[in-house]
């Protein structure tokens, strides 16, 4: 464990340090600071606008912060040759791939925060809302944090076989799939009226592919008086989903990177 | 330790079958159920609409793309803020103010040279009040508008206003002055004890409220104003008989509408130019204030019925109406006992298309006395059994109807059955007049004649005034009498 705990927070040190996370961290910042000057856009429904334009900005912020920080994790340790110098002490190579999954989730986890903090600010000086209001609008961020901790595990399987400009689309595109389209695969795939072929094609991409819309809890919030039950179940299925495909994705990095020549 | 492969992929299988198990097994069903905005939509929409509701600055674009609405609006471009009213509902389901607008906004702007509003897009109005009741559940807004179209624009089937209003009734946000209404829409539905008992129940709760808070002057207003409507309902009941006819003793005593007045219906359709007719007819009834509903739709479109169209024929919306179909609405108002209507339809060719194959087109006349304005419903009653007429008078043209929720009916289920109600049927005047499409456009046999249709009883006479009206008012009548106009069949004392 102590050879994974090292990597790890040398990871999220170097992460730091990158200039190029930092200025999106800086632009999403900025972004969420704009967004309360906009709610006048909406007269009634300003404070639903308000938290779904916050939530976007923060998911896509995260997202693409999670995509750069992990697609040049191995390559680059790969291209320094600063690899050769880890992996030739007692390190396994399952070690340094999970010591730096775990780097990059801790450093993800960091930046969520700090975008966190400065959105439910935001949100308390513009909207004065109840004790009670303001920790329901901050719950969302710590979905989108489960959503990214999946999202790195995509990027950094893929990295233990691609270039960082292909795994970048590919997680892009993997990450699309699981957002925007996921709902749409779904009704396809219990929609009686489309095609055979559609139906398991919307079928195998429900199963396999992740969910990363299960992350988008945000409804109930922005649009309050919802009921919905047994939400705390709700919740733990996700947390488990997110360990289950994580875990899945590290393996299968495992496999792949044990073989590769560095 | 290094794990051998086999271990791997055996984690790897199993980490991949435990994640479809819960993926496809509980959690995709679960959030879309209760956390995608979408949720209803799929099934409706097109791959690319429902793409658009799925990106994350939905709420954010649907309130860019209002405040445009709004600029089209101000132009009168009305025709280019449909599709945004669309737009919006998918990007922002629960914007109320965006479906409550729209709604208005299809179902009153759309109107001809003459300001009649195109009715043909009343369906989709109503559609979108479903959809957007279902999207918003938990407010009584979209329940009490499309009630509200009901009511007020079908102006019919008040069974059908009343179960909306009844679900509004069921939220807890809905205005105390709102909730009035549904004792209107059950009396227009010959209701009248569920009116009346609705009233009670209004007043019951704005007297316990007002007992316990009597410095809110808004409570105070809504009592008062409750013990007056309850004090002229009741005033009303007696006066128009229907107490004595609930207890069985309507012959002991003459009552307002003891003696069914004959209403001496009469109409005649004469096409001016093409497109362009003149409607006339008689209607005895003297005081000011009654119209009579005029229609010209095609004969034979399987969405029309009598005097209407299958105004609840739209589950999902369609903002697009049936283009080839013809149905113009207006009114004959009647004054001094008759009514005389020029109906232009030619500058409109896209609302009135006459343009289906069927050869024949109705001109329906249609009166009911449930909307009627309340003084001529105090001699007429309720349900016009203060009214008759020799000729036209019909108890077939609307089915008595109710809605009864079912036992899963709630505020998020939708378990109302249509049922027919066991009461005496509505009493309506009712008859219409067959032009052929040559006649209305003035075409083959009929470019030099004028096409002229009538009831056999339509009396000429009383049409060929040429100075502009004045109305006889009969209050007035005892001490300075009005001049009669040429023609005129002067009568005294038949009128209500």
């Amino acid at each position: 464990m102590r050879p994974i705990m090292a990597i790890a927070t040398t990871t999220v040190g170097e992460a730091i340090r990158r200039r190029v996370l930092l200025i999106i961290l800086f632009i999403g910042v900025l972004l969420l600071s704009i967004i309360p000057s906009l709610s006048v856009l909406t007269a009634r429904s300003e404070q639903s606008t308000m938290i779904s334009t916050m939530y976007a900005v923060l998911r896509g912020t995260s997202a693409l912060i999670a995509i750069i920080l992990t697609i040049y994790m191995i390559p680059n340790e790969i291209e320094r040759r600063t690899i050769y110098t880890i992996l030739s002490k007692p390190v396994m190579r399952w070690q340094f791939l999970v010591g730096k999954f775990m780097g990059a989730v801790l450093a993800l986890g960091l930046m969520i925060v700090l975008m966190s903090s400065v959105m439910v600010l935001l949100f308390y000086i513009f909207q004065q809302p109840s004790p009670e209001r303001l920790l329901e609008v901050a719950r969302q961020p710590f979905f989108y944090f489960l959503e990214m901790m999946l999202l790195a595990a995509v990027c950094i399987f893929f990295s233990t076989f691609t270039t960082p400009l292909v795994n970048f689309f590919l997680s892009i595109g993997i990450w699309g799939v699981g957002t925007v389209l996921s709902p749409l695969y779904s009704s396809i795939a219990s929609n009686s009226g489309a095609s055979p072929i559609m139906q398991s094609v919307a079928k195998f991409v429900t199963g396999a592919m992740p969910a990363f819309s299960n992350y988008d809890v945000k409804n109930p919030i922005i649009n309050p008086g919802q009921v919905i039950e047994n939400e705390q179940k709700y919740f733990i299925y996700i947390v488990l989903y997110a360990i289950l495909y994580s875990a899945g994705l590290l393996v299968a990095g495992m496999v792949i990177f044990d073989k590769r020549e560095v | 330790m290094r794990p051998t492969k086999g271990k791997l992929l055996g984690i790897l299988a199993a980490t991949f079958v435990g994640q479809m198990a819960l993926q496809v097994g509980v959690i995709q069903d679960y959030w879309k159920k209760n956390y995608w905005s979408g949720q209803g939509f799929a099934e409706s929409l097109s791959p690319d609409q429902t793409l658009l509701q799925l990106f994350g600055f939905r709420e954010f674009l649907a309130g860019i793309l209002w405040v445009r609405a709004d600029s089209f609006f101000d132009e009168g471009n009305y025709d280019a803020v449909l599709p945004i009213i669309r737009l919006c509902t998918i990007l922002d389901p629960k914007q109320i103010d965006i479906y409550a607008t729209g709604m208005w906004h299809i179902a009153y702007n759309f109107t001809d040279e003459e300001q009649r509003s195109d009715r043909r897009y009343i369906p989709s109005a109503l559609a979108l009040g479903k959809e957007g009741s279902r999207q918003n559940p938990n407010t009584y807004e979209l329940f009490f508008e499309t009630g509200w179209i009901w009511y007020h624009k079908i102006d019919d089937d008040y069974h059908q206003s009343i179960k909306w209003f009844r679900q509004a009734q069921e939220r807890v946000d809905m205005l105390p002055a709102r909730r009035n209404l549904l004792a209107n829409a059950y009396q227009r539905n010959n209701q009248v004890k569920e009116g009346l008992e609705h009233y009670w129940k209004l007043y019951a709760e704005t007297a316990e409220q007002y007992e316990k808070q009597k410095d809110i002057y808004q409570l105070f207003q809504q009592k008062e104003t409750l013990e007056q409507n309850l004090d002229t309902m009741i005033v009303r009941m007696v006066q128009r008989g229907w107490l004595a006819q609930e207890r069985g003793e309507a012959g002991q005593r003459v009552y307002d509408t003891t003696e069914p007045f004959d209403v001496g219906f009469s109409a005649r359709v004469i096409v001016d130019e093409p497109k362009v007719l003149r409607v006339q007819g008689t209607w005895n009834v003297l005081p000011v204030g009654t119209r009579i509903r005029i229609i010209v739709r095609d004969a034979d479109n399987p969405n029309f019925t009598l005097a209407a169209m299958d105004w609840d024929g739209q589950n999902e919306v369609v903002l697009d109406p049936e283009r080839d179909a013809t149905f113009m609405q207006d009114q004959g108002f009647v004054k001094n006992r008759r009514f005389n209507k020029r109906i232009d339809m030619s500058k409109d060719p896209t609302m009135y298309p006459f343009a289906r194959k069927s050869e024949n087109y109705l001109v329906e006349f249609y009166y009911n006395p449930r909307s009627a304005s309340l003084h001529v419903q105090d001699k007429f009653g309720w349900n016009g059994e203060g009214m008759t007429d020799k000729n036209f008078l019909r108890t077939d043209v609307r089915k008595e109807f109710e809605w009864i929720p079912g036992p899963k009916a709630g505020m998020f289920t939708e378990d109302w059955k249509l049922a027919e109600r066991p009461t005496p049927p509505a009493r309506i005047v009712y008859t219409a007049l067959t032009l052929s499409r040559d006649q209305i456009l003035r075409k083959g046999d009929w470019i030099d004649k004028t096409p002229m249709v009538q009831t056999s009883n339509f009396d000429a006479s009383r049409f060929s005034v040429t100075t502009e009206d004045i109305i006889d008012v009969p209050t007035l009548r005892s001490s300075a009498p009005s001049p009669i106009a040429p023609g005129e069949v002067k009568k005294t004392g038949d009128n209500p």
